[in-house]
Parts: structure tokens; sequence; C-alpha cells
């Protein structure tokens, strides 16, 4: 069973996104943390140690690569599975984003709100 | 606050002294897009799964016909974005070894529900002998697929429509061909049948709201694949549209 209480960290500009984001992860029982910038969530990797991270590439600041490879550089937060959710949709995007060390690959205009919550417990369950 | 990391002077450098290419202005609007489009799509659903609480049938259909009217306008952001990148030599494909005619055959499944509403007959028979099988995108060949049989199940003439799907070897290639008794296109028209933006007079009396990127997008899938495609028009009525594949030897 999982823990209903796990935390999510969404890195994502957009706050209409994030609104419905929170209001749907929150309702099916995890805890919602969020950041608007690359430096804003990688911080929020380091201080809230979250149980995923759902992770946008186009970000002020710091773009989502660079997040992806600055945690997987940290050892206290390499372990933590990451979910790019993302409008690019190039395969170089695509195989970059996995080959730094992301779990999974989601186009945001492919995909169902009800789907990205099953990916992200789909990895949550493999952690 | 947060700020990002842009110089002005970059760009009040640039403004004005380089006309960007239309394919760049093509894939920032798609770009722009895309964004609220995804944005829309998730709250619909929100709102369709009644998560915020229950909606009557009515509502329900009205939301629905949201939905599919944003789904049409991300496919054709899709198209655009494919677009610029063809014209810019950025798209890509992703290699995979795959069976043309599993794939066909999947396809015309999928669509046999809508031909048949259509009052279209859709007929594929796969060949006893299996055929070698073919490197190209998955994703992007099932698009020609879906493209090119949609194409005929859309642009049918009045009464019954007749397609007949085949996927069989010739030479080093595997070939698929489509041949309907639908609208046709005029002669007039044969040069530009795999330009962007063309569609012919009578299918856009058919279905205004086609964009005519189709087939400019099959056919780059199908070339990056190092196949070719055609047409050719049927004695009597329609078209026989088919592309061709080369045959990987695999060891």
């Amino acid at each position: 069973m999982l823990n209903p209480k796990r935390k999510i960290l969404m890195i994502e500009e957009d706050r209409f996104l994030r609104k419905i984001y929170r209001d749907k992860l929150t309702k099916v029982g995890f805890e919602f943390l969020e950041a608007t910038n690359g430096e804003e969530g990688l911080n929020k990797i380091i201080d809230e140690k979250p149980d995923l991270v759902l992770l946008d590439l186009i970000l002020p600041i710091k773009n989502g690569f660079d997040v992806l490879i600055d945690m997987k550089a940290n050892k206290n937060t390499q372990n933590i599975p990451v979910v790019i959710l993302s409008n690019l949709a190039q395969e170089s995007d695509i195989k970059r984003g996995l080959s730094l060390g992301a779990k999974d690959y989601l186009v945001k205009t492919e995909i169902s709100l009800s789907q990205v919550v099953d990916r992200v417990k789909e990895q949550l369950v493999k952690t | 606050m947060v700020k990002y990391n842009f110089q002005k002077e970059d760009f009040s450098n640039n403004l004005y002294k380089e006309r960007p290419k239309i394919s760049e202005v093509i894939s920032i609007v798609a770009h722009q897009l895309r964004h609220p489009l995804s944005v829309i799509k998730n709250y619909l659903e929100v709102l369709m799964l009644e998560d915020l609480g229950k909606i009557n049938p009515k509502q329900r259909e009205y939301l629905s016909d949201c939905l599919e009217n944003v789904e049409r306008m991300a496919l054709n952001v899709n198209e655009l974005m494919s677009i610029s990148l063809i014209e810019e030599g950025r798209y890509e494909l992703s290699l995979k070894l795959l069976s043309l005619e599993d794939l066909t055959e999947e396809i015309v499944d999928e669509l046999a529900l809508w031909a048949k509403a259509s009052n279209c007959e859709l007929s594929f028979q796969k060949l006893e002998k299996r055929l070698p099988r073919v490197l190209t995108d998955p994703i992007k060949i099932r698009m020609v697929l879906e493209n090119l049989i949609s194409n005929s199940i859309r642009y049918k003439k009045a009464g019954q429509g007749k397609i007949e799907i085949k996927v069989e070897q010739s030479g080093q290639e595997v070939m698929f061909s489509c041949k309907d008794n639908g609208i046709g296109i005029p002669k007039k028209d044969f040069s530009k049948v795999f330009s962007k933006f063309y569609r012919s007079e009578e299918a856009v009396g058919i279905d205004p709201n086609g964009a005519g990127l189709g087939l400019y997008i099959n056919k780059a899938i199908v070339e990056l694949s190092g196949g070719k495609i055609g047409f050719s028009p049927n004695k009597g009525f329609g078209m026989t549209f088919y592309f061709t594949l080369p045959i990987v030897k695999e060891k």
C-alpha cells in the first residue's frame, strides 16, 4: 500500500497548472509542494526531500535539465525519482531527460491529468 | 520576485535587424499555444470527472464538445510544430524495426467503426507470408497511416465508399497502398498535392476545417525513413496513395 501522505514537489512556472495539480494530488492523498522556478525547486528538493519531483523543463532562472543535473550530483537528492512533465516533445529532449536520470517523461498535451497521477503512483510503488 | 535571465540589450540589438524566418515564428507561436491548451484540457478533464461536484448531462455534453475542440486545436498546433521543424531540418525520427502489416491491421481495426458509420467499406487482407520488417518511427508512421486512411474515409463521394488497403513486398521495399473510390484530386492540382496548406476545392467543401498539412508531413516522415510517397488516379473514381519503406536486412 502507498503511504498516502507522500510528498510530491511540482516545479512548474504556470500557476494554472500548479493549481489543478495541487487540487488533484491533494485530493488523491498526497502532500503537495510547489516551486515556480528551477532554483527554488532545487532548494526545496534539498530542504524538503520530497518522495517524487514533477519537473517542467522550460523554467525561469534554472531550466529543468540543469535541475536534474544538480540533484543527481548531490548524494542526498540523487535517488529521488523525477518525472518530467513538459511540452518539449522532440525525441532529443526525451532522450536527454531520461539519460540525465528522469524515471519517466510525459508530454503535457499528450497526457491527461489522471494519467499523470497514475504514472506518479507507478513510480512511487517502485521506490 | 522571479527574474528571467535574459539581457535587455540582447533583445534590442536584434530587434528589427533580422527578420525571423517564418518557420521560427511558427515554432514560437506553436510553443506558446501548446501551453494554454494543456491547461484548458486539464481543467475540462477535472470538471468532467466530477472532482468538483456533479454535472448534468447537458453540461457534460458541452464540456465534451469543448474538449473535442481543444484536442482538435492541439492537433493543429502539433502539425504546425512539425512543419516548422521540417523546414528547419530539425524534424527527428526515432527509428525502430516494425512490421508495417501489423501496424496497418491495428489502425484499420481502430478506424473500422468510423468507416462503417460513414458508409465506407474498409478492407485489408493480410498476406499469408510474413513481410520483412522496416526501420521507421512507429509513432510518426502511425500518423501517416492514419492520415492516408482517414483521408479516404473523409473525402468519399455520396453513396457507398470503398477503400482497399494493401501491404506488400516490392523488390527491396515494403509498399503500403490505400485505394479509394472517393472525390479524387483534379489533374491540374497534381503538382501541389504534397505542398503545405494544399487542399482541393472539393475537399474544402467537404471539411472546411482541415489545414492541408497532413500530406506534407507524411512526405517528410516517409522520406526521412528512406522511402518514397506518391499517388495515382484510379480508373473511374478516386485515388491510390502509396508509400514504400526500405527493407532492413536482419541477422
